[in-house]
């Protein structure tokens, strides 16, 4: 059963773009959903509507946005506050940005328990260190009087994660969590989400522009681009057959130790990323694309190649027949 | 840049440029507009009273004043005193300032704690006081007055340029630029110059508001421009005797006054909302 | 200008650099040094491209900057082509070593044009007529991929990948020898990312320039160097060509380091890194060995005393548990470690 399942969301903006276009996602208990995309594809937008966090000036509609089986497409802005933090978390990239310089890891800990749950002072304490020490932090009692800027970056993103955990939330969105990070942290930290996840059955939407983190993190993956999902499937599925021209140019983009010998070149896609607005028909990827034609600039209809393996592209099958 | 303006940014941008704009433009032709010469006397036509009030004269649409000159052409005249010795004190001032400002705030260490030391000593100056013994020892000029107020207001200017260059000095393309081989002043004025350039045009406006009251101030007080020069500030302070039986006398330099010194302030609120707005993108 | 380069030695010469910085030292508080390159010497020779790696904290971007000029070293000495940066004046400098910076965003002056920007070396030179500069950054930025007329243009109307192109135009104008490239795709896209390097390689093969690289990325670092040097707290801890480095890391932290990639391949899960929670301090270097407290495989001796180094074949290690196959004797073995 899906604790988090969004239906045709859409967000627009003031000045006429259009951010997201009508995706759905669909997330199962302690199951990963990777959502990858470029930075300006929508993802970051996605993860904020669902929050309920759009700034102003953004406009949302969805079709339905259920969270443990509760609509909270049209809860109340009282009702969503005190949906987050406790049923729904959400971890950042810049975990300074998130914590408070002014108040002890402590202090901001306990907050979040006593404001969802009621609890005492003592109690929250108690459940703060219980947490440091689960998301493996050596000496929980110094690190709960210690201000947020006495810590390391690695250490700060694991007080996030612990503050993200005080509720036991069904989801935890991560947005680009590890990017800050140096790379012996990063695996730390994604190694402990994972863990965690083993043990609380947590959900978690994983939003990042790096493909090694999300095909080692994910269970299902969906490739965002323009403001849509273009691809989705089992992190297998889309990893090793990739069908829409843009995923297989993403993954031809990085260097793979070992694919490339020294001095090739790497292949790199050409152009940028369009501005969408209420007007734009067909392919969002067209303009960069080597395969498109004319035919791109219709509506694009979604096709599967195999169970829960979806994408949006008319041409891929020429595309697979030329790479084998 | 302009797309991102709230509309009162662009109403105080429009206000107060084409208030200033007016009155720069009225100071300049002021030899050609004005009906009278500003300096002659006509002791027949003393106090006469301005266009709405009983009892005024032809020739005179805002009356005349203790000797019988004509005050349009001296407010008009005043004008270009007041913009003469404000443009000047923000140029000195700015000069010394931004100069002072960006050598502390780029080469930091020493000469920065210099530069806050002596930023410190000009604010414990009271600058009244350094006017009164100015005027007492050299008599009072036009040029006593410029110089006085632009060797004294130039810290408004030290401090935004000096926090501005230190937000610019550490941006990589400084360092680019020490690579590409170009020399010290080439970096302060190429490079770091224009970039801090809008916050300084804020101060500008500030600046000019300012030095503009004060002379008008240190004239009210005796110690700024000489009579018989047509000072706004100097014309409010021959006015106080007649003040009660013909208001307009001490109105019409005050309201002169109080609208440019606004318009400049609007204007100041205006380009502030710009520099912020372009930062933002 | 041909008279600036000696052919024959190595491109870049670094012996025992080393930068303090201080911080504080206001009138109540203390003075704290901090040394974030520590000992640092290498020889890159021309045509080769020295990858850097390291995390936050390993003095890395310190030394891009040391090697450029930017910062003066506190001990130790650069050599760039045979001339030393110290004794070299400013226009010097430009012509014998450039940088490309991580943030397009913030290496280029927003207020001014894109053809001012590639000409101000040319400026800066002080002898070459209009004409020839504005024909140079034509030149320039058709090498590097752009259209000419984006000239007009100022960085505020141009994505990031095209800014970091013209950053690399003006990097190249003045056809300096050797390009310091310090994270030059962090802050791009990937699609972006792989057209920078892509032109980085052409451009390095074109006109044969010999290139410092520094990332944090080490796949990227496989992909385009051909000697990669791993820094920890302002030391390199190793160094060898890239092939045998990636092929078999010999320091601890090299290891973790490689470990700690992820590539794109699913069900590979998460590796465990056991490198615990402590984390890199330039302000607090620890004594002995500085990697002790987060080794793995760290043995009693090493908080005591600094390790060897040992060089094989071009390999050099500093790490007690290394294999002891070669002599320890002469640095200028070690040098030829990076050397041709």
């Amino acid at each position: 059963m899906s604790v988090l399942a969004v239906q045709d969301l859409r967000v627009g903006f003031r000045d006429g773009t259009l951010a997201v276009r009508g995706i759905s996602l669909d997330l199962g208990h302690g199951e990963t959903l990777g959502l990858v995309g470029e930075s300006g594809c929508g993802k970051s937008v996605t993860s904020l509507a669902v929050m309920g966090l759009l700034a102003r000036g953004a406009a949302r509609t969805a079709a339905g946005i259920r969270l443990a089986g509760e609509d909270i497409a049209r809860a109340s802005e009282r009702r969503m506050a005190q949906l987050r933090g406790d049923r729904i978390a959400m971890i950042f990239q810049e975990p300074m940005t998130s914590l408070n310089p002014a108040y002890t890891v402590g202090d901001q800990l306990s907050e979040v328990y006593r404001r969802h749950r009621g609890a005492g002072r003592l109690q929250a304490r108690d459940r703060a260190a219980d947490l440091l020490a689960r998301v493996g932090i050596a000496n929980p009692g110094l690190r709960l009087a210690q201000y947020p800027h006495e810590l390391s970056g690695g250490l700060r993103q694991r007080v996030m994660i612990a503050m993200a955990l005080m509720c036991e939330p069904d989801v935890l969105i991560a947005d680009e969590p590890t990017t800050a990070l140096d790379v012996t942290v990063q695996a730390q930290i994604l190694r402990l989400l994972q863990d965690l996840q083993k043990e609380t059955g947590l959900a978690i939407l994983l939003i990042t522009h790096d493909l090694g983190v999300v095909a080692r993190m994910a269970d299902r993956v969906s490739v965002m681009y323009a403001g849509e999902i273009v691809e989705s499937g089992t992190a297998e599925a889309l990893f090793g057959r990739p069908m829409h021209p843009y995923t297989r140019g993403l993954l031809d983009s990085i260097p793979v130790p070992g694919k490339l010998r020294p001095g090739d070149q790497l292949k790199a896609i050409p152009g940028t990323v369009p501005r969408i607005t209420a007007a734009f028909r067909g392919c969002g990827f067209r303009d960069r694309c080597g395969l498109a034609d004319r035919g791109c600039e219709d509506t694009i209809m979604p096709r599967e190649e195999g169970p829960q393996h979806r994408y949006l592209c008319r041409l891929s099958s020429e595309l697979q027949g030329q790479a084998s | 840049m302009s797309g991102r303006l709230t509309p009162s940014a662009k109403a105080a941008l429009v206000i107060g440029g084409s208030v200033l704009g007016a009155t720069v433009l009225l100071a300049l032709l002021a030899p050609w507009i004005a009906p009278h010469d500003p300096f002659l006397q006509n002791l027949d036509q003393r106090l006469a009273p301005p266009f709405w009030a009983e009892g005024s004269l032809s020739g005179h649409p805002l009356g005349t004043d203790q000797l019988g000159r004509d005050y349009l052409s001296r407010l008009l005249y005043g004008a270009r005193i007041s913009l003469l010795i404000g443009a000047v004190t923000v140029i000195l001032s700015g000069m010394i300032g931004v100069g002072l400002g960006m050598a502390g705030g780029y080469a930091g260490g020493w000469l920065d704690d210099a530069v806050m030391i002596v930023v410190t000593c000009r604010l414990s100056i009271p600058l009244i006081l350094v006017a009164l013994t100015v005027v007492a020892l050299t008599g009072t000029s036009l040029v006593v007055v410029m110089l006085t107020l632009g060797l004294l207001l130039w810290e408004r200017f030290a401090v935004v340029a000096r926090t501005t260059t230190m937000q610019v000095r550490h941006r990589e393309f400084i360092e680019a630029a020490r690579l590409c081989g170009a020399s010290l002043p080439h970096i302060l004025l190429r490079e770091v110059l224009p970039n801090i350039l809008p916050h300084l045009v804020v101060v500008m406006t500030l600046e000019l508001a300012i030095a503009i009251l004060l002379e008008a101030a240190l004239s009210f007080l005796g110690l700024g421009v000489p009579p018989p020069l047509p000072s706004w500030g100097l014309m409010i302070a021959e006015a106080r005797d007649q003040m009660f039986f013909m208001p307009w006398v001490i109105t019409i330099p005050g309201v002169a006054l109080f609208t440019l010194v606004l318009a400049i302030n609007i204007l100041g609120d205006g380009l502030r909302d710009l520099v912020a707005g372009g930062h933002a993108r | 200008m041909t008279a600036l380069i000696d052919e024959a030695g190595p491109a870049v010469s670094v012996r025992g650099l080393r930068r303090d910085f201080v911080r504080g030292g206001g009138l109540l508080s203390t003075h704290a040094t901090v040394r974030a390159v520590d000992g640092v010497s290498f020889d890159v020779s021309h045509g080769e491209v020295l990858g850097i790696v390291g995390e936050s904290g390993s003095g890395k971007s310190t030394l891009a900057r040391l090697i450029t000029g930017l910062l003066r070293p506190t001990a130790g000495d650069v050599r760039i082509a045979g001339r030393s940066l110290a004794e070299a004046d400013r226009r010097q400098r430009a012509r014998l070593i450039q940088q490309v910076f991580q943030d397009p965003y913030s290496s280029l002056n927003p207020t001014q044009r894109v053809r001012d920007i590639v000409a101000l070396p040319l400026v800066a030179q002080g002898d070459v007529p209009r004409e020839e500069r504005a024909r140079r950054v034509s030149e320039m930025l058709a090498l590097v991929g752009l259209d000419p007329a984006v000239g007009e243009r100022y960085p505020g109307q141009m994505s990031g990948g095209q800014r970091q192109r013209v950053a690399i135009a003006r990097a190249l104008v003045l056809k300096p020898r050797i390009v310091v490239c310090d994270e030059p795709t962090s802050a791009l896209d990937v699609s972006v990312q792989a057209q920078i390097l892509n032109l980085l390689q052409a451009l390095r093969r074109e006109l044969n320039l010999t290139l410092v690289f520094i990332s944090h990325n080490l796949a990227v670092v496989e992909h385009i160097a051909t000697h990669v040097a791993v820094m920890y707290l302002g030391r390199i801890v190793e160094a060898a060509p890239t092939a045998e480095l990636f092929g078999s890391p010999r320091h601890p932290y090299t290891a973790a380091l490689l470990q700690s990639v992820l590539t794109p391949e699913p069900g590979k899960g998460i590796p465990r890194i056991p490198l615990g929670e402590g984390f890199p301090d330039p302000a607090a270097i620890p004594p002995g060995c500085r990697f002790h407290p987060r080794c793995p495989s760290a043995l009693p001796a090493c908080a005591d005393a600094s390790p060897p180094l040992r060089v094989d074949a071009g390999h050099l290690v500093e790490c007690i548990l290394a294999p002891e196959t070669a002599s320890r004797e002469a640095t200028s073995q070690v040098h030829a470690g990076l050397g041709p």
